[in-house]
């Protein structure tokens, strides 16, 4: 920090610059925290408290709004789809990417880059402007209301990321590993699965988690796309199966608190991977 | 070494099927598609009919359409000249690793990876005139509770609010270049008696020059095709103060006018572009898309 010299001036700008800094940070950490505490809080309390004292702590928490919001909402089920769908989401966009990847990053042939260039392009495209086709391309192959639906169009939609961050993993991978595997017979798809596979584990992750939270947080697409609780994923449910908890805050509350589990516990677990994808994706651009 | 265990034309055009299917159906064809049908007229159903520009046209004058262009452009400055600069300004001053600053950049992250759905049901219900947070703290300080979302005046606003200061995104892009700045720089300028206000200023903001280009050209990309929170909070309204073009194309879509939606969406393409390119020109980098953080 800033030297402290003999007068008092500059020690005194030190200060409140001290201050002003903590003031900052302090504040950002209020807005990233506090919606989210007062919505847990707020899950644990009575109708009654949240209507009248919406800043005091819950008089008697306990999971009744929870065992509400499981038995009304029809949750379990929708919560059932969401792990499908994104499971799926994740299962297929891997396997497509890290094939892709391997021939973008590992094989020389000709229009390589292009192809790699328009596959990257991709995440610059407002994918809202394509409501009317994707609506009228998934029902004429009659694949409204499916859950394969979902899964096909979230892996699309996170391809042009997962190639980038793929690609970019698997290029690092030193030749000689490879050289080394090709002596040892590796075929063609070997050296895919038994060596450049597992080296770019990392950035399969990486790619996977966003794959994950994307698939578990996306809205639009599900509300065009589906329209019966069998094919509904958690975020539709707790966006309009909340007409039923129109007198009940606290159930909906707490259903939206179980339906943002999944995520934040990705982060938890995953955290380290999320800002390294995210910031090899600010060095390169 | 294309020699032994490598790929022949058919093997390495085998790998790139599936993603091949994946971007023709779900980018390729969607592309070309909208911008056939924003030409016709084309109500879902029957054969599409060639009218030229007359959709762009109609939607240019349609005063809903030009208020939903105007929102747009308030949330892309909003992002590019307040969420970013925020972001920069947190990003800056965790660049200097203080006390916890690692913990601070993940909570800052944290709701980025929450749904939509979820934060904006939260923030209705902070903005609720009965029971909410902002209401709350009115009312101890004595004033009179007021309908944020329902009011024309504050609507546009307070969804603005609810999605700017949520700087997680920008700040980590932003505090990697920041960390990727040689130290040696600020060594040197700390011997030419340089404080840390003008290390900030004169190495600090300068060597962030590329990424922050970058930052606000994505800001103000997203804020042209804004959907979700607002969508969420108010479905456009009150008196479609808060509408923009992607709830407009969704509207639209809704009342089977195909064609139109689809002009709207050329619209949103076309506008994110200019955005992108204006930026680059005005900002005055050539490339931020390959020269950030490097």
């Amino acid at each position: 920090m800033s030297k402290i010299y003999g007068s008092k001036g500059p020690r005194l700008g030190a200060v409140l610059a001290v201050i002003l800094k903590w003031a900052v940070l302090v504040f950002f950490l209020a807005v990233a925290v506090i919606p989210l505490l007062w919505l847990v809080l707020n899950s644990f309390k009575t109708n009654l408290e949240i209507q009248t004292s919406p800043f005091s702590l819950p008089a008697r928490p306990g999971f009744v709004n929870y065992a509400n919001a499981m038995a009304m909402a029809n949750l379990p089920r929708l919560f059932l789809n969401s792990v499908i769908v994104a499971v799926g989401t994740v299962v297929l966009n891997l396997t497509a990417s890290s094939m892709a990847g391997f021939v973008l990053a590992r094989e020389a042939w000709k229009g390589r880059e292009t192809v790699r260039t328009v596959l990257e392009a991709g995440v610059l495209v407002p994918i809202l402007a394509f409501m009317v086709p994707y609506f009228t391309l998934v029902t004429r192959l009659g694949l409204y209301d499916k859950l394969v639906t979902l899964v096909l169009v979230y892996a699309a939609i996170n391809v042009p990321v997962s190639i980038f961050l793929v690609t970019s993993f698997m290029r690092a991978i030193p030749r000689e590993m490879e050289e080394a595997a090709i002596i040892d017979g590796c075929s063609f798809v070997q050296r895919f699965t038994k060596v450049v596979l597992p080296l770019s584990r990392s950035g399969l992750v990486t790619a996977g988690t966003f794959c994950f939270i994307y698939a578990w947080n996306e809205f639009l697409m599900a509300m065009l796309l589906t329209s019966s609780i069998s094919a509904r994923t958690i975020q539709l449910g707790i966006r309009f199966f909340t007409s039923q908890f129109i007198t009940d805050y606290a159930g909906m509350f707490a259903a939206i608190v179980l339906s943002i589990l999944p995520s934040v516990l990705a982060y938890v677990f995953l955290h380290n991977k999320i800002i390294a994808g995210l910031t090899a994706g600010a060095v390169k651009g | 070494m294309k020699n032994r265990g490598g790929g022949s034309a058919f093997k390495i055009a085998a790998f790139l099927v599936p993603v091949g299917v994946l971007f023709a159906a779900f980018f390729l064809y969607p592309f070309v598609f909208t911008l056939f049908a924003s030409l016709t007229r084309w109500r879902g159903i029957g054969a599409m009919r060639f009218i030229g520009l007359g959709n762009f046209s109609r939607l240019l004058g349609d005063p809903t359409f030009r208020l939903a262009i105007r929102n747009n452009v308030t949330w892309a400055l909003a992002a590019g000249f307040i969420q970013v600069p925020l972001a920069a300004l947190v990003a800056i001053l965790l660049a200097r690793r203080p006390r916890g600053w690692k913990v601070l950049r993940t909570v800052y992250f944290l709701p980025n990876v929450i749904s939509t759905v979820a934060l904006a049901m939260v923030w209705s219900a902070l903005y609720n005139p009965q029971y909410g947070f902002f209401n709350g703290l009115l009312k101890l300080a004595g004033f009179e509770a007021r309908n944020f979302l329902g009011d024309p005046s504050t609507a546009l606003v307070s969804v603005i609010v609810s999605s700017v200061l949520y700087i997680g995104y920008f700040m980590i892009i932003l505090l990697a270049a920041a960390m990727n700045i040689p130290q040696e720089l600020y060594e040197a300028a700390k011997i030419d008696g340089a404080n840390a206000f003008q290390q900030e200023f004169l190495i600090t903001l300068p060597m962030l020059r590329g990424t922050l280009v970058t930052s606000i050209t994505l800001a103000m990309a997203y804020g042209m095709r804004h959907f979700e929170a607002t969508y969420l909070m108010t479905g456009g309204g009150p008196a479609y103060a808060t509408t923009t073009m992607g709830i407009d194309l969704f509207l639209k879509m809704d009342a089977l006018r195909y064609s139109e939606a689809s002009a709207a969406g050329v619209f949103l393409i076309l506008l994110g572009t200019v955005v992108i390119v204006a930026i680059r020109r005005i900002l005055g980098t050539k490339d931020p898309m390959s020269e950030a953080g490097q």
